[in-house]
């Protein structure tokens, strides 16, 4: 009868993740050697842990449980007399030894890694500039061209279905619709992108007003923002503008 | 040498949003010789080095980057309000070191490697743009190829995949494993 007491298990707290994780702990910790395991001792050993469910990740039981089978396979492999020797003297705990040694690898290069990724949580980069918290103030994001085009083609594109067939004789100037951008913003303060090219009445004006809030944003008179992610993009005049067309 | 060229270098990599490589500044510096482009670049990293600095100038993910030397990381996570830094987690990392080890490799040999399935964590690494999709293996399924990218260089401050760890330091670390145990 096992009971903690007896201290013939000392058991860490950790989870193990997989089935090759408990066996490389129990080979660990009964001294074996990895190229000459015996299969007996090694399944009791796991089977016993297998079925106290200590310490092991109950969403992979189904692959300890593989393992489990795995082993007993290879005892039985083992327990079979031959008639003849399996070719080339082939050991059939070779294919877990194969798996064992990779794995024991992999988890030496992890800690290697880890330590890495340890030394490197504590460097920051300005690459993500996060903005600096500040109370009752939104995140804004202000847009690039490609959100902006994004945005705007999809537009396009629900309303290809629509009257956009509708021909006129009227011409539409660079110039006329950042005039008249910029009235809206003045008179709405700020305007949504996505109703304002909804409401232009033809495919030609909205692409001329598109362009048009283009040059607008590169002369630095409006700014493109987005509040949140995937949140509509909203146009404001920028603060300065004023001061800079008068 | 040209003169200015270090804080041309310095000007060029604080305005970089990623590593900035050799090659891009280079590029920028056209009319400086190649030579002199990377005798002032090593200056550069050298004045950083000494002391006197928050911040360092690090070679990580093919590039280089200013960072904050280590010993502010507390300073900066109150500064930015953040409490620590989510490391990956022990799947993801032994996970993500096959794919590096073992690259190009498809979903099912990473899963064979651990004998763990290893969809779900395969896409969490994805999300986490620390590997990508390269194509599909000629084979039955046609099953997706997996790589590591160059966020995963930068995330472990490596700047190729030839600064992983080496067999020989896998070796050794196997080994001092041994001795503890036999002591």
């Amino acid at each position: 009868m096992e009971t903690p007491a007896s201290g013939s298990y000392q058991v860490r707290l950790e989870v193990f993740e997989g089935p090759l994780d408990l066996l490389l702990f129990l080979i660990r910790k009964k001294k074996i050697d990895i190229h000459n395991i015996p299969i007996a001792v090694i399944t009791r050993e796991y089977l016993q842990y297998l079925e106290r469910k200590e310490g092991i990740n109950l969403d992979r039981e189904a692959e300890f449980v593989l393992m489990a089978a795995l082993l007993i396979h290879i005892k039985s492999q083992m327990l079979l007399p031959r008639e003849e020797p399996l070719a080339g003297g082939e050991d059939p705990r070779r294919f877990l030894v194969d798996q064992l040694v990779e794995y024991q690898k992999i988890r030496a290069a992890c800690s290697l890694l880890k330590e890495k990724e340890d030394e490197q949580l504590s460097l920051w980069a300005r690459e993500a500039l996060p903005p600096l918290p500040e109370a009752g103030e939104s995140d804004l994001v202000e847009v690039s061209l490609f959100d902006l085009a994004e945005t705007f083609f999809v537009l396009m594109k629900r309303k290809e279905g629509e009257n956009f067939r509708v021909v006129r004789g009227k011409n539409y100037s660079l110039e006329g619709e950042m005039n008249k951008i910029i009235a809206e913003i003045e008179k709405q303060s700020v305007i949504d992108f996505l109703d304002y090219f909804n409401a232009r009445e033809t495919l030609e004006e909205a692409i001329v007003s598109f362009f048009s809030l283009l040059e607008l944003i590169k002369a630095r008179l409006v700014l493109a923002v987005q509040e949140q992610l995937f949140h509509t993009i909203k146009v404001w005049l920028r603060k300065d503008h004023a001061a800079r067309s008068e | 040498m040209t003169s200015g060229l270090k804080e041309m270098i310095e000007a060029l990599i604080f305005m970089s949003l990623e590593p900035l490589s050799i090659e891009k500044i280079k590029e920028v510096l056209s009319d400086v010789p190649a030579a002199e482009v990377e005798q002032a670049a090593q200056e550069l990293q050298a004045d950083y080095a000494a002391p006197g600095r928050g911040i360092q100038l690090a070679q990580t993910g093919g590039g280089w980057v200013f960072v904050t030397r280590p010993e502010f990381d507390a300073y900066v996570r109150r500064l930015l309000k953040i409490d620590r830094k989510s490391r990956l987690s022990a799947a993801g990392l032994e996970t993500l070191s096959i794919v590096a080890y073992h690259q190009p490799i498809t979903l099912s040999e990473v899963s064979a490697l651990r004998n763990v399935d290893s969809s779900y964590t395969i896409k969490s690494l994805l999300q986490k743009k620390l590997v990508k999709i390269i194509g599909r293996k000629k084979a039955p399924g046609n099953p997706l190829v997996y790589r590591t990218t160059d966020r995963f260089l930068a995330y472990f401050g490596l700047n190729s995949l030839d600064e992983l760890p080496t067999e020989e330091e896998i070796a050794k670390i196997l080994g001092e494993d041994k001795t503890v145990d036999q002591a």
